[in-house]
Parts: structure tokens; C-alpha cells; sequence
């Protein structure tokens, strides 16, 4: 394979690996007396209408060795309680590099289950990013579908013994999924299949509030530190494309108000491959259900799709 | 295009200043406090984030003899968001548990539980 071809293959990959970071529908979720804040990296277990707008984040030096800015938004429509649609576009900037729009990007979203005493819920999804719809520097870097179906999951430590209570406000969120192109190979350039995985460790300061002793403070009690891991695995044409593992560590901060919440966390490469120097991301988010509006309800409020224990 | 941001600016700017009685109601704060010590109690005072309907929401207390007699759930006349349960008899020294499920105003559930104790 040519040095060119190589370089195609990584910007595909980068790109690919790009849309899936901003991709997520990050909804907050409520199971039993837990709360799941939406999360940056990896996506929380719930369905819920919610938007958030934006995500900014920005990487001194990303696989390419460029500078990397990405803005993003994502809108999660609930057609039943259980049932949702994921819309999620933005833009990329990079130095050398250029501007472009993502591929724009859809998602199926269904909660599976939710055992409200266990703090435990799960959904399922199918994702696709759709080929043709980048642009700029980011046109041509999708020449087919990108399908991924995915698994989120969640669960909360409430049920601790009274011996472990200050652990109870831990909880830790999951994320598994594929990202397979349409094709193997693309003029020769082979498109990269990535088994995408990380998790969540949290420690919610409401929950501390609520459940275990009042705190004063009005702004801590409102915050949940976060640890989120993130990586993404090459399972095949990674040889060929000259791809590794990337992926990284997100230590933040979440402030939950009533109906919206705003998160920063910083992003710490964890391997050679991803990039060097640490970078930053931020998101807003409404939590749409939340706020009265024409758009907060589901379609079919009474329709088919709620999990058990919603 | 600069005309049409700005009206979906100020459509979501006004969509979410209209939004104060609307959320999952939260606890906020509660009397006896979260985890707290008192010398007795005659109410539970629940204060949450966003108003609650008092028909639809429960609330339990159990005690060293077992489940304590509440009266009926009310909401300050003033302040939906103010839950207060009466207690109808004297409580004894011991840990308590208060078990609660609100329903706010727009139906949204929540749940939650905490503990507090009488001191002899």
C-alpha cells in the first residue's frame, strides 16, 4: 500500500473515529433513585429527549499531530417513552488540516431495561453515519455508511450496606458498540472496522444530598465528579491501514441544574496513537423532557417500547 | 441566514426561561435533615426542586417499633415544591427511615430515601 493511501486510510479512520466522539445522544436517565447525568464521552444509559448544543472540544495534537477543534449538536426525539431518534452533526477544524462538516449521523435508540432497587438500566441502539453528507476537508472522508450497533449500560451502588453507604453515590456507565463501513476496501484504501468500548466512573454529590447527609452549599450539592475512559479498537483492516488503539481518559466535572447541566472534563490521551498534550471539552445540555415546549413529549406517549421498571 | 439563527436563538431563549414549575423533582432539603440528629419531630418536610402533586405522592417512615402512622401529604399554600407529611404520634429515640416518590407537577417520577435519628 502506497504512503498515500496509508495517510487516506488514517484520515478516513480519524474522521470516522471523529463522528462517533461527537456522535453520542448523551440523555440523562432516571432508574430507581438514581440519576445518570448525560456524559461525554460515553453515552448514558437512558432515553429521554434532550439536546445538547454544543459540544466544543478542543486536542493540541490529535493522531495527525494537528491542532483539532470540534463543535457538535445532538438531538434525541423520544417517538414512544422507549423508543428514540439520535440526529448529530458539526463541524471539525484543524491546523494543517482545514474546516469541514461531519458526517451527519442517525441513531436508533431503545431502553431495554431498567430494575429500579438493582440502580441497573440498559439500551440498545443502531447507529449510522451517512456517506456524502461530510464536507470541506471532511467530503470525501465517508464514502459509505458507517454502521454501528451499540450497547449502553448503567449501574448504580445505592444498594451498598449501610457499612458501605458513603460508596452508595458511586455509580459507573458502559459503552460497547462496532463501527463497520460499508465496505472493506475503497479504491484500494482499506476502511478500518473499530470495536468501540469504554466506561464511566461517577460520584454523585445530589445522591450524597438526598440520600445520605445534607450538604449546605447549593453549587456543590449540585456537582458529580466523572472519570470517563474511552478507546476505540482496530478489529479489522486495522493492519493494513496502519492503525492501533486510541483512546482517552476524561476527569471532570458535571454541574446538574433543574433542567440543564453543563459538563468539562479534560482529555488525556492513553496511547501514542491518539495524539499528544492534553486537550479540553465542553458540552451544554438541555434536558428537553424537562421543559415545556411542543417538542418534550413523545410522539406515541402511550405507544409500544417501554422497558420494564420505566 | 443571520435572521433566521437569531430567531431560533431567541425561540429556544424563550422556551427555556419559561421553565420554572417543569422538572424531575429533586430533593433539595429536608427536615429532619438528611442523615441528621433531631431531639423529635411532629413533621416531615420534603423541599424539592420543582412542585409535586401531593395526591400521587408517598411517602413512608419506619422506625425501631416499624412503619410510624403519617397523616395525609399537603403542600405549603405558598410553595408547590414544598412537601410536609405530619407525623401522628410521638416518636421514640431510634434510627428512622423516610421513603419517598414524588410525582411533580408534570407527572415526572422520582424516588428516594434517607435516614435520620431521634436521640433519646
Amino acid at each position: 500500500m502506497s504512503l498515500i493511501q496509508i495517510r487516506s486510510a488514517r484520515a478516513a479512520l480519524s474522521a470516522a473515529i471523529a463522528a462517533l466522539w461527537l456522535t453520542p445522544a448523551y440523555p440523562h436517565a432516571v432508574c430507581g433513585d438514581r440519576i445518570f447525568p448525560a456524559t461525554l464521552a460515553i453515552d448514558d444509559p437512558g432515553v429521554q429527549d434532550e439536546l445538547a448544543l454544543p459540544t466544543v472540544s478542543w486536542v493540541p495534537n490529535n493522531s495527525d499531530g494537528a491542532h483539532e477543534w470540534d463543535a457538535s449538536f445532538s438531538w434525541t426525539k423520544t417517538i414512544t417513552p422507549g423508543l428514540s431518534v439520535v440526529i448529530s452533526d458539526g463541524p471539525t477544524w484543524t491546523h494543517p488540516g482545514g474546516y469541514g462538516w461531519n458526517a451527519l449521523d442517525t441513531e436508533l435508540q431503545w431502553q431495554a431495561l431498567c430494575i429500579p432497587d438493582a440502580e441497573f438500566m440498559f439500551k440498545v441502539g443502531f447507529d449510522i453515519s451517512w456517506a456524502g453528507t461530510g464536507t470541506g476537508v471532511l467530503a470525501g472522508s465517508g464514502g459509505q455508511n458507517t454502521y454501528s450497533p451499540l450497547v449502553d449500560g448503567g449501574l448504580g451502588f445505592g444498594w451498598l450496606p449501610p457499612a458501605l453507604k458513603y460508596l452508595r453515590p458511586f455509580a459507573i456507565t458502559g459503552e460497547f458498540s462496532t463501527s463497520s463501513p460499508g465496505q472493506d476496501w475503497t479504491g484500494g484504501v482499506p476502511n478500518v472496522t473499530t470495536f468501540n468500548w469504554g466506561f464511566t466512573l461517577q460520584y454523585s454529590l445530589p445522591y450524597f444530598n438526598s440520600q445520605l447527609a445534607s450538604i449546605d452549599n447549593d453549587f456543590l450539592k449540585r456537582l458529580v465528579p466523572v472519570a470517563e475512559f474511552a478507546f476505540q479498537t482496530p478489529i479489522h483492516n486495522g493492519g493494513p491501514a496502519g492503525v492501533t488503539t486510541t483512546g482517552y481518559f476524561q476527569p471532570g466535572v458535571i454541574y446538574e441544574a433543574d433542567k440543564w447541566q453543563v459538563a468539562l472534563e479534560a482529555m488525556v490521551p492513553m496511547t501514542g496513537a491518539t495524539g499528544h498534550g492534553v486537550g479540553v471539552i465542553g458540552q451544554l445540555d438541555f434536558y428537553l423532557d424537562d421543559i415545556p415546549n411542543r417538542i418534550d413529549e413523545p410522539i406515541f406517549p402511550h405507544g409500544v417500547g417501554i422497558a420494564p421498571g420505566i | 441566514m443571520r435572521t433566521n439563527i437569531l430567531k431560533i436563538a431567541t425561540s429556544l431563549a424563550f422556551a427555556l426561561a419559561a421553565t420554572s414549575a417543569f422538572a424531575h423533582a429533586q430533593l433539595e432539603k429536608a427536615t429532619p435533615p438528611v442523615g441528621g440528629t433531631v431531639a423529635s419531630a411532629s413533621e416531615i418536610r420534603l423541599e424539592f426542586s420543582e412542585g409535586v402533586e401531593p395526591k400521587f405522592t408517598k411517602v413512608s417512615l419506619t422506625g425501631p417499633g416499624g412503619a410510624v402512622p403519617l397523616a395525609a401529604a399537603r403542600t405549603e399554600p405558598s410553595n408547590q415544591a414544598v412537601l410536609i407529611v405530619p407525623i401522628t404520634k410521638a416518636l421514640a429515640a431510634g434510627a428512622y427511615t423516610v421513603h419517598w416518590h414524588a410525582v411533580s407537577v408534570d407527572t415526572h417520577h422520582t424516588q428516594g430515601t434517607f435516614e435520620f435519628t431521634v436521640k433519646p
